[in-house]
């Protein structure tokens, strides 16, 4: 009987696999997917070619690295262009501030053929300087780590999942054809496992797949010994991670999407329900925090990224933070969450009815 | 006993307001059944709830013995065609009955034997590896036949599948029907036509507006509904008078004076007769001021159902 029900559950994934992968509404699940990967390898081109720049830059406009550093906010113009020079750029503006009176801002940018320097003047004094270091595996894993937390997470694999799970029993019920799996001896709690696995068998490969895509196309740019090292560091343990919270991220959003698809005639307002939650997160106390699925995602990820680096200052004061979950802990929600929420989709499923069209 | 008939148990079924089908207590014998009634009279709810499409209101189902909430069991015993015309997309004729068929647990080799030899009996085999997308209406309906017989069901629920269909398709899908009849199986088929199915059927159910009005053998059924009395409602001066006459008619089943003391009740079985005799019967000085069906919306149904012959002969 159980063997039976696994050969229904196979049969049921083959039928689905060419809709979930192939389906011509699904395409831009792909764009979502690749979109990070072309971010890492535009990234990865841009990168040497930069260092290129600025290694020209430096032998026509020389500056010693020990000088530039030296250059504090609050010195005025003149004691910087006499401790380093003419800069390789510079632009100069007015800012009105009354009939008579203007603000006088002016930029120079600087580099030692490594690092780009720019510094901001106000009125002859340097309020401002932003420093460019060539890039660093350390400095990139983070960079990776807020993209996938931030982006890749909450938006790539979310939508991702909205669009192939909620459409496994609702893209059935709009073409008409969810009937006929209904007209066969499979009982409607295999079925439903069966389009589940189906979906995370789907998303799974894409999404994976583009991780590992993304985390190949940004360690492009960095050479043989580099990359060895960091592998050898702990690059391996990281990298699994990725992927594997990238497989968990499908099976969570799956169930929940394969649930709204089965409870809700419309499902999209229990999508955008749930992608509020998932995003309001980052402000919410700490308690609520733990009834989320991005906050056990987190919780998973190696490194840690850095929410408030481009946030307006307001906001950032509204962030809680919350003491991570274990990763033992954070695994086990994931997925008991899941587990239960299929279960409540197989109950829905046995009491389905077909009435097409009247909705 | 229970296990060769399907069964339905004061059955009814509401869609939210709306009556689908109501009170049905029904005990279907193997042999070509046929339900017939206009649209809307709950042909397609009855077929639903007996595979488990839609879930009774109340009342109990049996398939065989079989819940129509166990598909595990009741889709050995059942194979449904339904009313809707719609299909999964991208498939050929066979790869839509092969990919069905696995989910019985069939091997590749058997599924694909089993299809094709479907697709052979209802005249598709030329069609098989064409798209069903570019069906025509005909055969699309030939192929949802083909695929509620691919698994060798004692039990064929069909929707109006001769909708759509040419002659000679139609005497073709009809002697596929006496077959699986004639080796003990259900055939049970929907028609707005009784016509359509009178001539083949054993058993025939006429529904209007969710109730069975009339069930049993054809010939049963249609002399049922020609003399079953029309009744007439006829407001005139002198209604103890015209009562009297009307009952000297030999057409004239009943009359009846109605409490208002303002007209009869007139039940016949020849309405048109009964209708030149009133008219006979104003020139002899009562006054008919109004005559009109007391009974209308079921006596348009028969009318309906049985091609109109029935007023006028
Ligand atoms: N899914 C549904 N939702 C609401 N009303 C329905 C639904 N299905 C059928 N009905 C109503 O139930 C009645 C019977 O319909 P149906 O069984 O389709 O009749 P038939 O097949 O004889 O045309 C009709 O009044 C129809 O409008
Ligand atoms: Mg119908």
């Amino acid at each position: 009987m159980k063997t039976f029900a696994l050969g229904q559950i196979l049969a049921v994934i083959r039928l689905e696999l060419g809709k979930t992968f192939f389906a011509r509404r699904g395409l831009w699940i792909y764009l979502l997917a690749l979109a990070p990967v072309v971010l890492f390898l535009g990234h990865s081109i841009y990168a040497p070619r930069e260092q290129q720049r600025l290694a020209r830059l430096a032998a026509a406009h020389p500056v010693p690295a020990k000088a530039l550093n030296s250059i504090q906010t609050g010195m005025s113009r003149q004691e910087v262009l006499k401790d380093l020079g003419r800069p390789y750029f510079q632009r100069t503006w007015r800012h009105r501030r009354g009939p008579r009176r203007f603000r006088e801002h002016v930029f120079y940018a600087y580099t030692d053929g490594r690092s780009d320097f720019h510094f901001f003047f106000a009125d002859g004094r340097l309020r401002f300087i932003r420093r460019d270091d060539p890039d660093t595996l350390a400095k990139l894993s983070v960079i990776f780590a807020t993209v996938f937390q931030y982006y890749y997470l909450r938006l790539a694999v979310f939508f991702g999942c909205v669009g192939v799970f909620i459409n496994l029993f609702r893209g059935e019920m709009l073409d008409k054809s969810l009937h006929f799996y209904l007209l066969t001896p499979v009982r409607r709690e295999v079925l439903t496992v069966g389009k589940y696995l189906a979906g995370l068998l789907a998303t799974m490969v894409i999404f994976t797949a583009s991780t590992a895509l993304q985390i190949a196309a940004m360690l492009w740019e960095f050479g043989h010994g580099a990359v060895g090292s960091y592998l050898a560091g702990g690059g391996w343990g990281q990298i699994g991670a990725y992927l594997g919270i990238t497989a968990l991220a499908c099976v969570g959003y799956g169930s929940v999407f394969l649930a709204a698809g089965l409870l809700f005639r419309n499902p999209i307002i229990p999508a955008a329900a749930v992608l509020i939650w998932e995003s309001a997160n980052l402000f919410l106390p700490p308690t609520l925090k733990h009834l989320s699925l991005i906050f056990y995602l987190q919780s998973l990820c190696p490194v840690v990224a850095a929410p408030a680096g481009n946030l307006p200052r307001l906001l950032t004061l509204l962030i809680s933070a919350a003491q991570p979950a274990s990763h033992a802990a954070a695994l086990a929600c994931v997925l008991v969450f899941s587990l239960a929420v299929v279960a409540v989709s197989c109950l829905r499923a046995r009491t389905l009815e077909i009435s097409y069209g009247t909705d | 006993m229970s296990d060769t008939a399907i069964t339905f148990d004061n059955v009814s079924r509401f869609y939210g307001e709306v009556l689908g089908v109501n009170r049905i207590t029904l005990s279907l014998s193997p042999g070509i059944t046929s339900l017939v009634g206009p649209n809307g009279s709950g042909k397609t709810t009855l077929m639903n709830l007996m595979t488990g499409l839609v879930r009774p209101t109340c009342g109990e189902i049996r398939v065989l013995g079989v819940k129509p909430t166990e598909p595990a069991k009741l889709f050995r015993l059942v194979g449904y065609a339904t009313q809707f015309d719609s299909f999964p997309k991208g498939l050929t004729g066979f790869e839509f009955i092969y990919s069905f068929l696995r989910l019985f647990g069939s091997s590749s080799a058997e599924s694909a034997r089993l299809s094709a030899q479907a697709i052979a009996q209802v005249g598709m085999t030329e069609a098989a590896n064409r798209k069903v997308a570019g069906y025509s209406k005909g055969m699309r309906q030939r192929i949802k036949l083909a695929q509620a017989i691919a698994h060798n069901p004692r039990v064929l629920v069909l929707d109006e599948p001769l909708n759509g269909l040419d002659p000679l398709v139609r005497i073709e899908t009809i002697d596929l029907f006496r077959k699986y009849a004639s080796e003990g199986r259900h055939v049970i088929v929907s028609s707005h036509i009784l016509h359509e199915v009178e001539a083949i059927s054993d058993q025939v159910i006429l529904l209007n507006s969710g109730y069975v009005v009339a069930e049993g053998q054809i010939h049963g059924v249609r002399s049922e509904i020609q003399e079953r009395p029309y009744e007439i409602l006829v407001r005139c001066s002198r209604p103890s008078e015209l009562a009297s006459k009307a009952f000297e008619l030999d057409h004239v089943v009943e009359a009846q004076l109605l409490a208002d003391g303002g007209g009869v009740l007139v039940k016949t079985r020849d309405a048109d007769r009964l209708l030149r005799a009133l008219n006979h019967l104003a020139l002899g000085g009562i006054q008919i001021e109004g005559v009109a069906p007391a009974d209308d919306n079921v006596n348009s149904v028969y009318d309906y159902l049985i091609g109109g012959e029935g007023a006028t002969k």
